[in-house]
């Protein structure tokens, strides 16, 4: 009896072995409720220091907001770091390399296109109104792109931001808003709001996981 | 108890390190040396002998090239890897369902 019961132990430990390693390989799981709360946090701080400050005009607004995406990659870096140390695992893993490569061209698009609508100012005098939409669903195509090596919710994260931008573009800002407070608000509720409750999602599901 | 299901498994897969190759390149298209090497902690000498087991039962396909000068080598599973890997996890999953309490 008690060898049948070892056998069988041990087939469902190597099965649970494979399918760590399968993850390991395949799916990009690191620090992900850290890096979404920590990204949430910035959001929501950048959001307020923006409107609190009355950074108004579309330059300030623009290197404001480019000075925020630095802190939160940096920082998103520095957990994927620590977490990689403490797993005593490479940092560039074969996930995080296609997890970045997924992420780079909408996120450079993004990139490019602010630079120029930086340079031509004069033709994009509203970029605070409509700049910040165009940067959250390029950021949710490349999280719907980077889903596809990540668990299931991160294409449904990605959604959001695509589909929230592309209704609130549709929608328009109320006419009582000025159009860079708006950005601002538009870059904490997405940025800010999104990730802290996607993060505050995946802290309490990986935790409850764990302890089963 | 059925034994059948024990007397089946492949000893190629069921050893500790080969089963983690398997199971990486079972995930992966394809996967360098050093990247095995360095997820999995093994040793160069180790790694190798593995590799040219799996390589040796048709399991796994190796591909030697040159990135930015420096040689590459990368493994990837091939069919018959593939379907012993597959064939491998039922087996494990007809012991667990055999061993269950009624």
């Amino acid at each position: 009896m008690q060898s049948i019961a070892m056998e069988s132990n041990w087939a469902a430990e190597h099965l649970q072995v494979i399918r760590t390693l399968m993850e390991r390989s395949a799916l990009y799981r690191r620090a992900l409720a850290p890096i979404m709360i920590f990204n949430g946090v910035v959001g929501l701080a950048a959001a307020a220091l923006g409107w609190g400050l009355k950074i108004g005009s579309p330059r300030g607004f623009i290197l404001f907001w480019a000075g925020v995406s630095v802190v939160a990659m940096t920082g998103s870096f520095l957990l994927v770091r620590r977490q990689a140390i403490k797993d005593s695992e490479p940092i560039w893993s074969p996930p995080t390399r296609r997890v970045i490569q997924a992420f780079v061209p909408p996120l450079t698009a993004g990139l490019l296109i602010s630079a120029v609508v930086l340079v031509n100012l004069g033709v994009a005098a509203e970029a605070g109104g409509e700049l910040p939409l165009l940067w959250v669903i390029l950021y949710g195509c490349a999280f719907h792109a980077a889903g596809f090596f990540m668990p299931r919710g991160m294409k449904l994260f990605g959604w959001a931001f695509v589909l929230g931008g592309c209704v609130l573009f549709a929608v328009g800002p109320p006419a009582w808003v000025r159009p860079l407070d708006c950005g601002h608000g538009i870059m904490g509720l997405f940025f800010g709001g999104l990730h802290l409750a996607y993060g505050g999602y995946l802290y309490f599901t990986e935790r409850r996981r764990n302890e089963t | 108890m059925n034994p059948e299901p024990f007397l089946q498994i492949d000893r190629v897969i069921h050893e500790k390190g080969r089963l983690a190759i398997m199971s990486m390149l079972a995930a992966s298209p394809e996967l360098s040396f050093t990247e095995l090497r360095d997820i999995l902690g093994m040793t160069d000498g180790n790694i190798t002998t593995h590799i040219r087991t799996l390589q040796e039962a048709g399991y796994l396909s190796v591909t030697k090239s040159f990135q930015n000068n420096r040689p590459l080598t990368t493994c990837a599973m091939t069919p018959a890897g593939r379907k012993a890997f597959s064939h491998y996890i039922n087996l494990l999953e007809r012991i667990i369902r055999q061993n269950k309490p009624e």
